[in-house]
């Protein structure tokens, strides 16, 4: 696995896009963030009733510790920024028939889809670190004495972002080894990740069709769901959120199966189809 | 003869389109071993499958007296069909990836192999400022890295400028003297000819014939007669001993012999003393390409 993962170093450390990718990562997590925070201060800021229930009952989302919970969910909206960066490495090995010469050298198939796993999980492993940094920075900002000390209570946030992210990546990892090209997978990828599914999950919402919880990207973006302070604050909506967290167990076992079913498809196709 | 490539009854099907069909032929140890047919002929699949990028519908093939396996390929040094590299990378970065799978060459090699394939001057310049012929290098000394005992190469002088030919030929001959094998394919006869102990001729994915170099393309001696009666010339040389062949091409008559047979002299008198006095009798070498024109049957005659 060492000998795999030392060999995708090679190939990601001196590709441009890479270095892209942390850069944008690094401006977008900490902008997003900012943004939500900007606006969950524009709420407590008003007035009314609901405001003040608000800030009482809720506290501020980007203390900890539920500053890993928002940051979390926020930041995981950008899942884009690494699935571009999956797509076009792996797109690349297809174009430049890359993927041919490394079995030609001696690796085996099933090397070859190992060494992609360990792609999507370096690149989920960078991104969830990103993910670590900006909410503890935020946290640390915006968190009195009391709310400070509370720090290491919601951490399960870090490993579920990851696993989300894997997922995710997994998807985009699945479409460019199916199509071989990184521009048609893109177009895809983004097409289905950020219009077609949020159509679908609204229609089935609509109609009550509680299977929209399977929806392959709705099935890891409930590992970290919405933070609280974004919804309609009374009993109902509350109840929801609770629900929601308990759920996120079922969804890392759901999602757990989802991503072993992706990646035994790639080990099962690739074993023999010509490349 | 121990084998270092052993291939039974291998095909191939691409729909329809039957690729190969039923080929088998064995690789001595320390040849140079030529592929030759012409554009679609199949060899590129055939060395595909044989580093298994394709699998084949039936047939099976052992590398060093074994099932193929990873393990064997690490032993190859291989160039197929295209240079495959990672174009944002530079030579030197992208042999250290081939290196690291193939555990063959340190290092070291690989500032000696891009010394061998002449690019050291611009080994740390990205595989996309390459042109045709410095790719097609790099791929050659992608498969030289850590001195394989064996090497596969795909038409090796494709892209290469004449003096780039000469210099892959004679380190494909210097290769061979080391005792390495050298497994290649190629369309040009002439490349095979310089170079390869060995050959398979491969036409429409069938195996045509293959052996050592001077029994499949051996060559024939043709001589050719004139005189000013072409057609009592032909009658008496219809009963000419030791001739495997007589063609009458217009205004003249070809007789051919087997190699190193014919005797002018010989012809000569026979004619004169049979009353015709000829007045053009030279002997013609057959060239290896109207041999394999005719073995491939792609001849025009």
């Amino acid at each position: 696995m060492l000998h795999l993962l030392k060999i995708e170093w090679l190939k990601i450390k001196k590709y441009p896009a890479f270095w892209w990718m942390l850069g944008i990562v690094a401006l977008t997590y900490p902008g997003i963030n900012y943004m939500f925070h900007n606006a969950y201060e524009k709420i407590i800021s008003r007035k009314d009733m609901a405001s003040n229930v608000a800030k009482f009952l809720l506290g501020n989302p980007f203390s900890f510790p539920d500053a890993w919970h928002s940051v979390g969910y926020f930041s995981s909206f950008f899942v884009i920024v690494p699935a571009l960066l999956i797509i076009m490495l792996v797109g690349n090995e297809f174009t430049y028939k890359t993927h041919r010469q490394n079995i030609i050298d001696g690796w085996s198939r099933n090397q070859f889809i190992y060494a992609k796993m360990i792609d999507v999980a370096l690149i989920s492993f960078i991104v969830t670190a990103s993910f670590t940094i900006v909410a503890s920075i935020f946290g640390s900002y915006y968190s009195d004495a009391v709310h400070l000390t509370r720090w290491s209570e919601e951490l399960q946030y870090i490993p579920l972002f990851f696993l989300q992210t894997f997922s995710q990546l997994s998807w985009a990892f699945l479409l460019t080894f199916l199509l071989k090209r990184a521009f048609i997978a893109l177009g895809i990828f983004v097409f289905y990740s950020i219009i077609i599914e949020n159509i679908i999950n609204a229609y089935m919402k609509f109609k009550n069709w509680e299977i929209r919880e399977f929806l392959p990207f709705e099935i890891s973006n409930r590992l970290i769901p919405m933070p609280n302070f974004l919804g309609k604050i009374n009993t109902d909506s509350n109840d929801a959120y609770k629900k929601a967290l308990t759920d996120i167990n079922y969804h890392i076992f759901y999602t757990l199966i989802l991503t072993t079913l992706i990646w035994w498809l790639c080990f099962a196709l690739n074993k023999k189809r010509d490349l | 003869m121990e084998s270092v490539l052993s291939i039974q009854g291998i095909s191939k099907n691409y729909g329809k389109l039957q690729a190969l069909a039923n080929v088998s032929f064995e690789v001595p140890r320390g040849s140079v071993f030529g592929i030759l047919g012409p554009n679609g002929s199949g060899k590129t699949t055939l060395l595909s499958i044989i580093l298994d990028i394709l699998s084949a519908q039936t047939g099976t093939f052992e590398w060093f007296e074994k099932t193929s396996s990873c393990e064997s390929r690490k032993r190859i040094g291989s160039l197929l069909e295209t240079p495959n590299f990672y174009h944002y990378l530079s030579a030197v970065d992208n042999l250290k990836i081939t290196q690291a799978i193939s555990g063959r060459g340190t290092s070291g090699d690989i500032d000696s192999v891009l010394e061998i394939v002449n690019l050291s001057q611009r080994k740390n310049s990205k595989f996309s400022t390459y042109s045709l012929g410095m790719k097609q290098r790099l791929a050659i000394g992608g498969a030289l890295l850590g001195n394989p005992e064996v090497l596969v190469l795909d038409e090796p002088t494709n892209g290469l400028d004449p003096v780039g030919i000469a210099e892959i030929r004679n380190l494909i001959k210097a290769i061979s003297k080391q005792g390495k094998t050298v497994i290649m394919a190629s369309h040009l006869l002439d490349e095979v000819e310089k170079v390869c102990t060995h050959v398979a001729i491969l036409k429409k994915g069938s195996l045509l014939t293959s052996g050592a170099v001077e029994e499949v393309l051996v060559n024939e001696d043709i001589v050719e007669l004139k005189s000013s009666d072409i057609i009592a010339l032909e009658n008496i040389l219809e009963n000419y001993p030791n001739k495997t062949n007589l063609k009458k091409e217009e205004n003249r008559i070809q007789l051919f012999f087997p190699a190193g047979s014919a005797n002018l002299e010989d012809i000569n008198k026979y004619c004169f003393e049979k009353g015709i006095t000829l007045n053009l009798l030279l002997s013609k070498k057959k060239s290896l390409e109207t041999k394999f024109l005719e073995i491939t049957g792609t001849s025009n005659n």
